[in-house]
């Protein structure tokens, strides 16, 4: 495909409910830096069903302009109906940047309109920017399990693509709307769409984790020794205002769910604050949040791995320090709360 | 059923160690493991089989002639028949040129081994982590996919999909032909029998080369297939490990800690709700 | 078990063929004459299972698949609990089938892709899944098997002595010690403390004594001069009350000679 034009577009994901999923708010942020240096407008393409609430959303956060395809077909995610929609987008516009959100559904729809476009894709970006030397996007990612990082270009062929976690930016302030709407009528007729939801089972344990897009998470590891060790871990993740993570030998040792567990075989997640307790800092656990911005380690043994990757490291045991942490952080956001401080 | 699953040979990312002095990774002596995942969407097929013994499992790899351990691997676990795809024009393929190069590979297989009612693939390789070649390969093909599977189970004359979700398992019916990538189950892949090992250690293993493609465009593999290039690779910097804090009593830790999150603005004032 | 020291029968290790191994078939004939000259001499040949975390192949597996003969007073079958619940039952039941008598449950020391007995699988109400949990399973569900455990008397004494007496809680019938460097204070703790119970005292039939750097907690230089031979002979002259479980057997050079060291 050709670039018609010197646009950045970002895929705004939605909910059901209509609303934007954050990632795709969040990455107008750094989208806009990347059209500007681009030279051409910040878009956002939404996609979905009765998505009004998405695309002011969309437009209140820098949008120049906002594409959107609305229908009953993409109430929920399918490959095949936003594939398509999002294909016949960019083959009619012709922007010369693309970033989509690295959600589980961004995941799937990421390579597959990809692929279709021909073109590149770097995923799981942790970094973008304007490459000085050429003027194209350059997308940092890690490999290798987070040991060595890429800067990756797409030098010829268009849209440039990206795919970004969750939490890695942050949205900016709402602002004012001047973002110029287009509407745009792509159907996708239900033969087309190859796959059919039969049921959804839902994970009663779950306890609506989103550890992927968590600002602060809250991990319990082996230290914690048994379910009933977790409730200090929830009480500080609950205090905090965060998520609860676990390594993989609570999860192995059926002390809570996998949807919680960070790592490897687990969630990659990054957020600004990350509590490791009684975790000893296996490799493929620091896989799974070395993108964390600061970490904290709560160990018993100050000679567990885990002190090695965390920025402050509390030798003690969990059971004493995790609960004189969470009266101090009540303290303190009573104090805040008030004023005081 | 005729499932086909591609898998990689990839380092143990587990071990890999970084030279402190140049700053570079330290590939040697890290030992060469079947990617995990893949050996997940393999254990997904050999379910199907338990079930349904007229099932067929090929495994396809494409790598270099090291790869063809992975592939044994493979073949004393659980899979019928392997193929390697090794030639010095492939390499450099980022996973658009690799993935086309694969989906070649199986169309080629399909006039060997028949149609592939599925391929199956790891969600992700452990080196790479890009979570692009699966669905890459589905496109190539024209065949619908189901990413982050757990198990897939066979549902007239289709799958029956279990996929992870956030907040369980989505039960997605995919008709065949069709690609399906897999993340980590409850269980992990099968360990050989010894008859199985022996018959792998024996087994042939077909190399196909550049020549088995005559009908492949070249300007779409290799490095100059790749529209993604790297630029540059770097070691992030380490954490060496910062604070240390160590109090006779807890609340003391906890004041010391608190101060220093405090001080670098991580406790937003009251009540914030974080992540959603 | 008592019998297997008042007839001085060796205990002697032999670790199967791994899962990865290069030349499978070379291996299981290597193996198969191990077992057969254990078998020969009257003592006990004893199988481990995924020692130190790298895959092999189970001790029934290789036991049926080369059709080797099962002396119930011969044959012990390290267990672990790095196992999913089917591979369990599968393990136990096969060893059952063959007349397999004797188990060593242990907790092992598993590696990160292994799968993990949960307290679930067993029935326990515990908080994870260790040789004593495992112990307990057996000896409620298989109760056929005789199944002794590990002492470890490089640990700090009260924890390991706390953790003994809720394995013989549980049911274990013997015990055997990590490798003996000679005399030791804590071993003989344990001798005193369970008179009736057979203890069997491992030796390490390999030169390389730095390689149980790990294992005693303290650093043994790469140069350290160690004669394992004259270690066991000193071993039996200090305990003979005691079993002795030998590990990295020399076949071709130090086998002769462990007949007449104790008899």
């Amino acid at each position: 495909m050709e670039a018609k034009t010197r646009d950045l577009w970002v895929f705004v994901e939605t909910n059901v409910d209509g609303t934007a999923k954050n990632v795709g708010i969040e990455l107008l942020t750094p989208g806009r830096t990347l059209a500007d240096g681009q030279g051409g407008r910040l878009c956002a393409a939404v996609i979905g069903y009765r998505a009004e609430a998405a695309v002011q959303e969309a437009a209140a956060h820098g949008a120049d302009v906002v594409y959107t395809v609305d229908g009953p077909e993409y109430e929920h995610y399918t490959t095949d109906a936003y594939a398509a929609a999002l294909t016949r987008l960019v083959e009619k516009y012709g922007p010369t940047s693309l970033l989509i959100g690295a959600t589980a559904n961004g995941r799937d729809l990421g390579p597959r309109v990809s692929s279709r476009l021909g073109t590149g894709l770097t995923a799981d970006c942790t970094g973008l920017a304007i490459d000085e030397e050429t003027g194209l996007v350059r997308w940092t990612r890690p490999a290798f399990g987070g040991n060595l990082m890429a800067m990756i270009l797409c030098p010829d062929h268009r849209p440039q693509m990206g795919t970004v976690r969750p939490g890695v930016f942050k949205k900016g302030p709402a602002k004012t709307p001047h973002a110029e709407i287009v509407r745009e009528d792509i159907r996708v007729a239900p033969e087309a769409i190859r796959t059919r939801v039969v049921e959804l089972i839902r994970e009663l344990d779950a306890e609506g984790v989103d550890l992927e897009s968590a600002d602060i998470i809250v991990s319990g590891g082996r230290g914690v020794g048994g379910p009933e060790g977790f409730a200090p871990v929830r009480a500080l993740a609950e205090a905090l205002g965060g998520a609860v993570g676990a390594s993989r030998a609570a999860v192995d040792s059926g002390w809570i769910a996998h949807a919680h567990q960070v790592g490897q075989t687990g969630k990659t997640v990054g957020p600004r604050l990350y509590i490791a307790c009684g975790i000893s800092g296996a490799i493929q656990h620091l896989a799974g949040m070395s993108g964390s911005e600061i970490v904290v380690a709560v160990n018993k043994d100050p000679e567990a791995p885990i002190f090695r990757a965390a920025d402050y490291g509390v030798v003690g045991d969990l059971f004493e320090v995790l609960p004189a942490l969470t009266e101090e952080v009540r303290r303190l956001k009573r104090e805040k709360q008030s004023g005081k401080s | 059923m005729n499932i086909l699953v591609c898998v990689k040979q990839v380092p143990d990312t587990t071990e890999i160690r970084i030279d402190p002095e140049k700053n570079t990774l330290i590939r040697d002596g890290v030992p060469s493991i079947l990617n995990p995942f893949d050996g997940y969407a393999l254990e997904a097929a050999a379910r199907l089989k338990d079930k349904d013994p007229e099932t067929r499992i090929v495994v396809v790899s494409m790598g270099p002639p090291q790869a063809e351990k992975a592939l044994r691997a493979c073949l004393a676990a659980a899979a019928d028949r392997a193929y390697l795809v090794s030639g010095r024009a492939f390499g450099g393929s980022d996973t658009l040129a690799t993935s086309y190069i694969l989906a070649s590979a199986i169309r080629t297989l399909e006039e060997r081994e028949g149609p592939f009612d599925a391929v199956f693939c790891g969600k992700q390789a452990i080196d790479g982590d890009t979570a692009q070649v699966g669905p890459e390969i589905a496109e190539q093909l024209g065949r619908p996919q189901v990413t982050c599977a757990l198990e897939a189970f066979a549902e007239g004359g289709g799958l029956r999909v279990h996929k992870e979700v956030e907040e369980g398992v989505e039960v997605i019916d995919v008709a065949a032909p069709c690609l399906v990538t897999f993340t980590k189950p409850a269980w992990n892949l099968r360990y050989p029998t010894i008859r199985r090992k022996l018959a792998a250690d024996k087994a042939e293993i077909p190399v196909l080369g550049e020549d088995a493609f005559p009908a492949i465009d070249r300007t779409r593999i290799g490095l100059a297939g790749s529209p993604t290039q790297v630029k540059r690779t770097f070691v992030p910097p380490q954490k060496t490990g910062g604070v240390t804090i160590r109090e006779e009593q807890a609340a003391d830790a906890a004041k010391k800690l608190l101060a220093l999150l405090d001080g670098r603005g991580v406790l937003a004032g009251g009540g914030e709700s974080h992540g959603s | 078990m008592k019998n297997h020291i008042l007839e001085k029968r060796y205990h002697i290790e032999i670790i199967p063929p791994r899962h990865d191994a290069d030349d499978l078939e070379s291996d299981l004939a290597t193996f198969a004459e191990k077992y057969r000259r254990v078998m020969d001499s009257g003592y006990c040949v004893c199988l481990t299972d995924n020692a130190m975390g790298r895959m092999t192949f189970q001790g029934h597996e290789v036991i049926t698949e080369l059709g080797l003969p099962v002396e119930p007073e011969q044959v012990m079958i390290h267990l672990n609990t790095f196992h999913s619940k089917e591979q369990l039952d599968e393990i136990l039941t096969a060893l059952q089938a063959l007349g397999v008598k004797y188990l060593l449950v242990v907790s092992g020391d598993g590696a990160p892709n292994m799968m993990r007995l949960t307290p679930r699988d067993l029935g326990s109400e515990g908080l994870s899944v260790t040789s004593v949990e495992l112990l307990r399973y057996i000896r409620a569900n298989y109760p056929g098997f005789v199944p002794g455990v590990a002492f470890n008397p490089y640990e700090p004494a009260e924890a390991e002595f706390a953790k003994m007496e809720r394995k013989m809680a549980a049911g274990a019938s013997f015990i055997i010690t990590q490798p003996l460097l000679g005399r030791n204070e804590m071993f003989e703790r344990l001798l005193a403390k369970y008179p009736d119970v057979p203890v069997i005292a491992e030796a390490w039939m390999s030169k390389r004594a730095y390689l149980l750097s790990d294992v005693v907690g303290y650093e043994i230089p790469t140069d350290a001069a160690y004669d394992p031979v004259a270690t066991l002979k000193e071993l039996v002259a200090l305990y003979p009350r005691c079993g002795f479980y030998l590990s990295i057997l020399g076949f071709k050079t130090q086998y002769p000679l462990i007949g007449d060291i104790w008899k």
